[in-house]
C-alpha cells in the first residue's frame, strides 16, 4: 500500500503524459493531460510552501531550545511573517495588504529582498578574482589549454581587450566567435545537452516504470 | 621569503581592494568604449525588427533578482524594442522569488514611457508553480494555467487576451534567464509548438547556448552585460549595460593581470617547483 | 527626490554594504542582513504562492464549479504528511504524481526537443558545408560531440580507440571550459558593477538632496 499505490500513481501520470505527446488536443487523452498539467502546477505550489514551513520549524525549534545564534534565526522568524503575513491579507482592506505595487509585500521585495541578494550574488566577483590569482595555474598542457581559452576570451568580451585584439594581426575577435565559441565550445556543449537528456530521459522511464523508487524515501 | 613567495601569500583583501577600485574607478571617470556586435545579438535583433507590427510577443523573466544587473537590461531593452514596433507583450516569469514582481516594474515603467496602455498592449501573467507544467500547458491552453493575470483579473477580462489562446498566436518569445528554464522553453515549447525563441542569459549561461542558436532553437543570443550592451546600442538607446562596460572592461584587465602574476610567482618564483618536489 | 525614496535608498545602501562587509571579516551586521534576507525570501515565496496558486489556480476555480481540483488540493495537503514520522509515506502519493507527470513531459521533451534536434544540427553542419574552411569547422564540431560523449561514457573503461577518443575529448571540454570560465568571470564582475553603479549613482548621488 504504501510504495504499490504512489508507483502507480507515478506509472499512470507518466503515461498519460507520454501518450499526450502522440495525441491531438482535442482528444479525451489531450484533454486529461492538460488537466494534469494544471494539477501538477498547483501541487507544484504546495511543494514550494512546504520549504518554507521546514525553514520555519527549524528555526523556530533552534531559538525555543535556545541554540547558538538563536537571536539570528528569530530575526529569521520575524522577517518570514512581517513579509508573509501582510501579503496574505486581503488588499481590499488596505492598499498595504496584498502582493499589488505600494503594498508591504511589494516593498519590502524592492527594498530589502532584492537588493540583498543581488549583493549576495556580486560578492562573487571578490572570491573569483581571488581564486583566479591563486589557484589558475598552468600545471599541465590540458590546464594551460583552460587557461590560455579564458584570458583570451576575457579580453574578447569588453570593449578595452577587444580593441587590443584587434591592433594584432589576423582577425582574432572573429576567429574566437567562429571557432571557438561557435566551433569547439559549441561542440563540447552539445555533447554535455545530448548526454545530459539522454541521462533525464532514461531517469524519467525508470520512474514512469517505478524501477526508480528513491524519490519516495525509506519506510 | 623572496618577492614571488610574498606575492603569493598576501592577504585576499588586497586583491578584493584592487578588484574594488577597478570597478569604483570608471564610475569616477567615465571611460566611454564603442562596443562591438556579435553576430548572434544582431540575429536576434533583426528577428525582431523583421516581426510584422502588432504582432503578439511573450516577454519572459526568468531570472533572479542575483542577476538583475545583468538580465535587466535586457528586458528593459527589448520591451522598448517591442513597444517601438507597436507589438502586443504577454509577460510571465517561471521564478518564484522576484519574477512577477519584477515583471510587473519593468513592463510598466516602458510601457509608459511608450503610452502604452494595461490589458490592451501589454499583459503580465505573473507567475505559476512548476515551469515544466506551465510551459507544456500553455501549449494547449494559457487560460488553463494562468485563469487570471499578476493582479487576479480573469482573462477573459483583458481585450489582449480575446485572440490569444494558446502558443498558436504569440509570434515571438523572448526569453530572459539565469537558470536552465532556457532549456525547457527550447525543448518543449520551440520543438514541440515551432515558436521562435530569443534568449538573453547571463554570462555564465551563455556558453551553453551557443548550440542552441546553431541548431535554429534559438533565433539569437545576448550574453550578460556585453550582450545587453550590445542590444541597447542595436535599438540606438543607451542603458545601463553600455554605461557598465568601461568598469567590466577594467576589472577583466585586472583579473588577466593577477593571472600572469601569480603563475609568474608559480614558475619563476620556484613555487611551483618547491610544490613539486613534496 | 522624495523624502520616502532617500530614505528606500539609505535602507538599501545599508543592506548594500552589510553584506559587503563580510569582505574584510564575518560580523553581526552582515548576519542580520543575511538572516533578514533569508526570512523575507521564505516570507516572499508564502505571499506568491497564496495568491497566484491557492487562490487564483485553485480557490476561485473550485468555487466557479471546477470540483475536479479538489484532487491536486488535497495532494498539496497530503504533502505536508513528510512532517509526521507516522505518516509521512501519505505524502509518497503526492510526490508520485508530480514525479511521474514531470517524467511523462521529460521523457518525450527530452528526446525530441533536445537529442534528436542537437543531432540532426551536427549532421546538418556536414552535409551544409560550404567550402573548405566551413568543412573543417563542421569535422571540428562533429569530432568535438562524439569526443564530448565519449569522454562522459563511464561504462567502460578508457582504454585503446575508447582512451585515445576521450583523450581528445579532454582537450575540447578544456578549451569550452575555458571560454566558461571567461564568461563566467564577466557574469560575476557584471553583478557587482550593478550595486556599485547603485552605491555611486543613487546612494552618494543623494548625499547632494540631504546636504
Amino acid at each position: 500500500m504504501k510504495t504499490t499505490v504512489p508507483i502507480i500513481v507515478a506509472f499512470l501520470a507518466g503515461v498519460a503524459l507520454v501518450l499526450a505527446f502522440f495525441f491531438d488536443q482535442r482528444t479525451l487523452i489531450g484533454s486529461l493531460s492538460q488537466e494534469l498539467r494544471v494539477w501538477l502546477s498547483i501541487v507544484g505550489g504546495f511543494t514550494l510552501l512546504l520549504g518554507v514551513v521546514s525553514i520555519t520549524r527549524v528555526n523556530y525549534a533552534a531559538v525555543k531550545q535556545r541554540k547558538e545564534g538563536w537571536f539570528f534565526k528569530l530575526i529569521t522568524l520575524v522577517s518570514i511573517f512581517v513579509m508573509a503575513v501582510p501579503a496574505l491579507l486581503p488588499s481590499s482592506w488596505s492598499s498595504l495588504f496584498g502582493r499589488q505595487e505600494g503594498s508591504i509585500y511589494d516593498w519590502l521585495f524592492l527594498y530589502m529582498d532584492a537588493p540583498m541578494m543581488a549583493t549576495m550574488f556580486a560578492t562573487l566577483a571578490f572570491y573569483i578574482a581571488s581564486a583566479a590569482y591563486r589557484a589558475f595555474r598552468a600545471r599541465s598542457p590540458e590546464s594551460t589549454l583552460l587557461l590560455v581559452t579564458a584570458t583570451v576570451i576575457m579580453l574578447w568580451r569588453v570593449p578595452m581587450g577587444e580593441w587590443f585584439l584587434d591592433q594584432l594581426p589576423g582577425d582574432i575577435p572573429f576567429f574566437l566567435n567562429t571557432y571557438i565559441m561557435n566551433g569547439i565550445n559549441m561542440a563540447v556543449q552539445r555533447g554535455i545537452i545530448i548526454g545530459a537528456a539522454l541521462g533525464a530521459a532514461s531517469m524519467s522511464l525508470r520512474i514512469i516504470l517505478g524501477i526508480e523508487r528513491t524519490y519516495m524515501g525509506k519506510g | 621569503m623572496n618577492f614571488w613567495q610574498r606575492m603569493q601569500q598576501m592577504d585576499r583583501r588586497w586583491v578584493y581592494l584592487m578588484v574594488g577600485i577597478s570597478v569604483i574607478f570608471p564610475f569616477i571617470l567615465p571611460i566611454t568604449l564603442p562596443v562591438s556586435i556579435t553576430p548572434e545579438a544582431q540575429m536576434l535583433y533583426d528577428h525582431i525588427e523583421a516581426l510584422p507590427d502588432s504582432s503578439t510577443v511573450m516577454l519572459v523573466f526568468d531570472y533572479y533578482p542575483s542577476t538583475i544587473a545583468e538580465c535587466e537590461p535586457m528586458t528593459i531593452a527589448a520591451a522598448r524594442h517591442f513597444f517601438e514596433k507597436d507589438c502586443r507583450v504577454i509577460t510571465l516569469s517561471n521564478i518564484p522569488l522576484g519574477g512577477p514582481t519584477m515583471a510587473e516594474q519593468v513592463t510598466r515603467t516602458v510601457a509608459e514611457q511608450y503610452g502604452k496602455e494595461y490589458g490592451v498592449d501589454y499583459v503580465n501573467l505573473g507567475y505559476k508553480a512548476n515551469y515544466v507544467a506551465v510551459l507544456s500547458g500553455m501549449g494547449q491552453s494559457i487560460e488553463s494555467i494562468f485563469p487570471t493575470d499578476n493582479s487576479g483579473t480573469p482573462l477573459d477580462e483583458l481585450p489582449l487576451m480575446d485572440s490569444v489562446v494558446n502558443y498558436e498566436q504569440i509570434d515571438f518569445i523572448f526569453e530572459v534567464a539565469d537558470n536552465a528554464t532556457a532549456d525547457y522553453w527550447v525543448s518543449i515549447v520551440n520543438a514541440g509548438y515551432g515558436v521562435p525563441i530569443g534568449c538573453g542569459t547571463t554570462a555564465v549561461s551563455a556558453p551553453k547556448y551557443y548550440a542552441f542558436v546553431d541548431a535554429g532553437q534559438f533565433v539569437g543570443l545576448l550574453g550578460g552585460m556585453k550582450g545587453a550592451a550590445e542590444y541597447e546600442q542595436l535599438i540606438e538607446q543607451e542603458g545601463d549595460a553600455m554605461v557598465g562596460m568601461g568598469a567590466q572592461s577594467l576589472v577583466h584587465l585586472l583579473i588577466i593581470a593577477l593571472v600572469i602574476v601569480g603563475n609568474l610567482g608559480f614558475f619563476v618564483g620556484g613555487i611551483g617547483r618547491r610544490k613539486g618536489a613534496k | 527626490m522624495s523624502g520616502i525614496e532617500i530614505l528606500q535608498i539609505w535602507i538599501m545602501a545599508f543592506l548594500t554594504l552589510a553584506l559587503f562587509s563580510f569582505l574584510y571579516k564575518d560580523n553581526a551586521v552582515y548576519k542580520l542582513a543575511e538572516h533578514i534576507f533569508a526570512g523575507l525570501s521564505a516570507g516572499y515565496y508564502v505571499g506568491l504562492i497564496w495568491d497566484t496558486v491557492i487562490v487564483q489556480q485553485l480557490w476561485e476555480p473550485l468555487i466557479a464549479g471546477k470540483a475536479l481540483l479538489i484532487v491536486p488540493g488535497l495532494m498539496g495537503l497530503l504533502m505536508f504528511g513528510r512532517f509526521s514520522q507516522q505518516y509521512s509515506w501519505i505524502s509518497r502519493v503526492s510526490l508520485a504524481f508530480v514525479m511521474g507527470t514531470t517524467s511523462g513531459i521529460f521523457l518525450v521533451t527530452q528526446l525530441h526537443g533536445l537529442v534528436l534536434a542537437q543531432m540532426r544540427s551536427t549532421m546538418r553542419s556536414m552535409a551544409g558545408s560550404d567550402g573548405i574552411t566551413d568543412l573543417l569547422l563542421s569535422l571540428v564540431i562533429v569530432v568535438g560531440v562524439i569526443a564530448t560523449l565519449i569522454y562522459f561514457y563511464f561504462s567502460k573503461e578508457h582504454k585503446g580507440i575508447l582512451g585515445g577518443t576521450a583523450k581528445v575529448g579532454v582537450w575540447f571540454i578544456m578549451i569550452s571550459f575555458g571560454a566558461h570560465f571567461g564568461y563566467t568571470v564577466m557574469g560575476r564582475v557584471s553583478l557587482l558593477i550593478g550595486r556599485v553603479q547603485f552605491l555611486i549613482q543613487d546612494w552618494i548621488g543623494s548625499f547632494g538632496q540631504i546636504i
